[in-house]
């Protein structure tokens, strides 16, 4: 299997003032794999995660160390556009956090901005592939101008997924998108991220160990703000070599 | 461990004790649901009577006693030609054609010696506006319905002294008194004579000064929000900033008077008694109004949609105006209208930038000399001639008539533009 490295992490660290959430973190993201995140709540997973799309810029005390490349490129250099990272580093939040618009809206909102549509046509079809992908379609085809808070949280959290990938990301990186969801939706969650490796890169936090092993190929352990170990799911979860880490998924602590 | 030695004996749920304090808690929540019912009615009882009283003096204010005077226009000794009339020179020719000795000469001539005491100062216009719309009157004997004196108004209103009200029996007696619309009082300015007075000057006045202060304070006050929420550093400087904004909301109005008497009037000389400078100082005046209500506005704006924005690759531009102001502007059209109902009511400052001036003919522009409805029914409430209690009232009830069509506006416009999650 030939690797190619979509996204590339060396010696992370992240304060938030004086206070360290991770420290000298180095990750590889493959870019036809599926990587999880998983750990104990607090161990720094999601703020990790948001250093690779630089949504940790929002919060003024953040300060991130370190060097974080996007095809060999350093998207922490002056001269990186971080709108442009962002439209190419999709994310996907825990909370489903459809815009109060239409669903159509909600999907056509980013091709829109970034002036990916040369019609309205092709504006529609983007919006129709989109929902498409994230398998949303079917149920909604019908009903483009409803609210899309209208929709139950599975399908809130498919229509983000959908807008997502409407501006066709590279890299889609999601933070726990199921733990607010019932078990239903989350199969569907799962299904979809499925089809849509190999695709797109993509990243998923978790706190749910069969989750992480259901849909991904690349497991990360976290804790305490490092990375204890790395590497294939299957190694992860069968074969730990670090003892934390077996504690961890034996269900001793988290 | 002390805390597991402690012993428990275990709970009598329906002993005395236990029913005292049920019927304890109900006693409290039928109190507490009776105080708030009171409160309530109290309010609205004082509702109900500052409206009812401000109708039952101010109505009449809308209608006037007019009696019905004979003209026999060929024999006033009118120095008019009919003909001109009817061209462009129709005004210079009614105004040297001597019409006011006319019409107080029909007076004498129907109603005696003090005939002309019994019709309004203002009487000769109602007779000019006659002949304008119809020059054919000039060549007969006719009937026009003027303006009664303010003192035979009054006694016809029921107000009036006894001799007066004498006079009116008589003029009932003899059918030439009627009740009109009082046209004049919605299209005229102040006036000496309260027969003649209208709210017309003051109310455009108001308006105008309403247009400058929203024109003024609503776009500062919302980008100040949105920069102070969104952009500015949460520093020493900010901090500052926030603490003056809101002292400056609690600031006594009279103070943004001086503040407008001083810097627009002294330093910049505009216009003294201008709509304009009534709606700057104004517009101070509401500005931390809008700057607040607007930055919790924003502030209730759930993070989640920023993110959401931010995450497809929104620029912190975009997600302020597609996002973040549509879903606040509710809030802050909500704290805007306060802010101006409170400017539409203000006395205080307008009085020190010399807005109660008598001000006899409406204003034309922005820098024409004006006054206000509250200015207004101030100096009316300040007049010793019985006609001006009236009119006080009925200013009242066309300066609440404003406010409820402005907080219709906006309510209507919030409901427009919110959303529902």
């Amino acid at each position: 299997m030939t690797q190619h490295l979509k996204m590339t992490a060396h010696n992370v660290n992240v304060f938030y003032g004086k206070k360290q959430a991770i420290s000298d973190v180095s990750i590889d993201i493959d870019q036809d794999l599926v990587t999880a995140f998983i750990g104990p709540s607090g161990c720094g997973k999601s703020t990790f995660l948001r250093t690779l799309n630089r949504m940790n810029d929002t919060v003024a005390s953040a300060k991130v160390t370190g060097d974080i490349r996007l095809d060999g490129e350093d998207i922490y250099a002056p001269e990186m556009d971080v709108v442009q990272l962002r439209a190419r580093v999709g994310m996907v939040f825990q909370k489903p956090n459809p815009f109060p618009k239409s669903i159509f809206e909600n999907v056509a909102y980013g091709p829109r901005i970034h002036g990916l549509a040369s019609s309205k046509s092709h504006l529609a079809g983007i919006v129709e592939q989109s929902l498409k992908r994230a398998g949303l379609w079917e149920e909604v085809k019908d009903r483009l101008q409803d609210s899309g808070t209208a929709l139950s949280g599975g399908q809130q959290q498919r229509l983000c997924i959908a807008r997502a990938i409407a501006v066709d990301p590279e890299v889609i990186l999601m933070d726990e998108p199921c733990s607010a969801l019932d078990p239903i939706a989350t199969a569907k969650i799962e299904e979809l991220i499925h089809e849509l490796k190999g695709r797109y890169a993509i990243v998923i936090v978790t706190h749910n160990m069969q989750q992480a092993a259901r849909v991904s190929q690349r497991t990360a352990f976290f804790h305490l703000g490092t990375l204890i170990e790395y590497g294939a799911t299957s190694d992860i979860f069968t074969n730990p070599r670090e003892e934390r880490t077996r504690d961890y998924i034996t269900g001793r602590y988290g | 461990m002390n805390k597991a030695q402690i012993h428990r004996i275990p709970t009598d749920w329906r002993g005395a004790a236990m029913q005292r304090r049920i019927r304890g808690r109900y006693a409290a929540e039928r109190r507490f649901r009776l105080l708030g019912l009171a409160a309530v009615v109290l309010s609205a009882g004082f509702l109900v009577f500052l409206l009812s009283t401000m109708l039952a003096n101010g109505l009449g204010g809308f209608t006037r006693t007019e009696i019905r005077l004979p003209v026999d226009f060929p024999r006033a000794g009118l120095t008019l030609d009919p003909a001109r009339l009817a061209g462009p020179g129709a005004d210079l020719a009614l105004a040297g054609a001597g019409i006011e000795g006319a019409t107080d000469g029909a007076a004498t001539a129907a109603f005696g010696k003090d005939g002309d005491k019994l019709i309004s100062d203002g009487a000769w216009l109602a007779v000019r506006a006659a002949v304008k719309a119809d020059p054919a009157l000039l060549r007969r004997r006719a009937t026009i319905a003027v303006p009664a004196a303010d003192a035979i108004d009054i006694a016809a209103k029921g107000h009036g002294s006894p001799a007066a009200e004498a006079t009116v029996a008589r003029l009932k007696a003899a059918g030439v008194l009627t009740t009109g619309f009082n046209l004049s009082f919605l299209s005229e300015a102040d006036s000496t004579d309260p027969t003649m007075v209208g709210i017309w000057g003051a109310l455009k006045g108001s308006i105008f000064t309403m247009i400058v202060t929203l024109l003024l304070a609503f776009p500062i006050g919302v980008l100040s929000a949105l920069y102070l929420e969104e952009y500015a550093p949460r520093n020493r400087w900010t901090d500052l900033i926030e603490v003056s904004i809101n002292n400056l909301a609690a600031v006594p109005s009279i103070i943004f008077g001086l503040l407008g008497l001083a810097v627009f009037l002294n330093t910049f000389h505009l216009p003294r008694s201008a709509s304009i400078v009534g709606g700057l100082t104004l517009a101070l005046m509401t500005m931390p109004v809008i700057v607040i209500a607007g930055r919790n506005a924003i502030k209730a704006v759930p993070p989640s949609i920023r993110d959401a924005a931010l995450a497809v690759g929104a620029s912190p531009v975009q997600v302020v105006f597609h996002h973040v102001l549509p879903l606040a502007l509710p809030g802050i059209l909500t704290g805007t209208i306060i802010g101006m109902a409170r400017a539409l009511g203000e006395t205080a400052p307008l009085l020190m930038i010399g807005m109660r001036a008598f001000i006899a003919s409406p204003p034309e522009r922005l820098t024409d000399p004006a006054t206000v409805l509250p200015v207004q029914i101030f100096l009316w409430s300040d007049q010793v001639n019985r006609g001006f209690v009236e009119k006080t009232s009925t200013a009242i009830i066309v300066l609440l008539v404003f406010l409820l069509a402005m907080n219709g506006v906006a309510i209507y416009l919030r409901n427009r533009f919110e959303t529902r999650w």
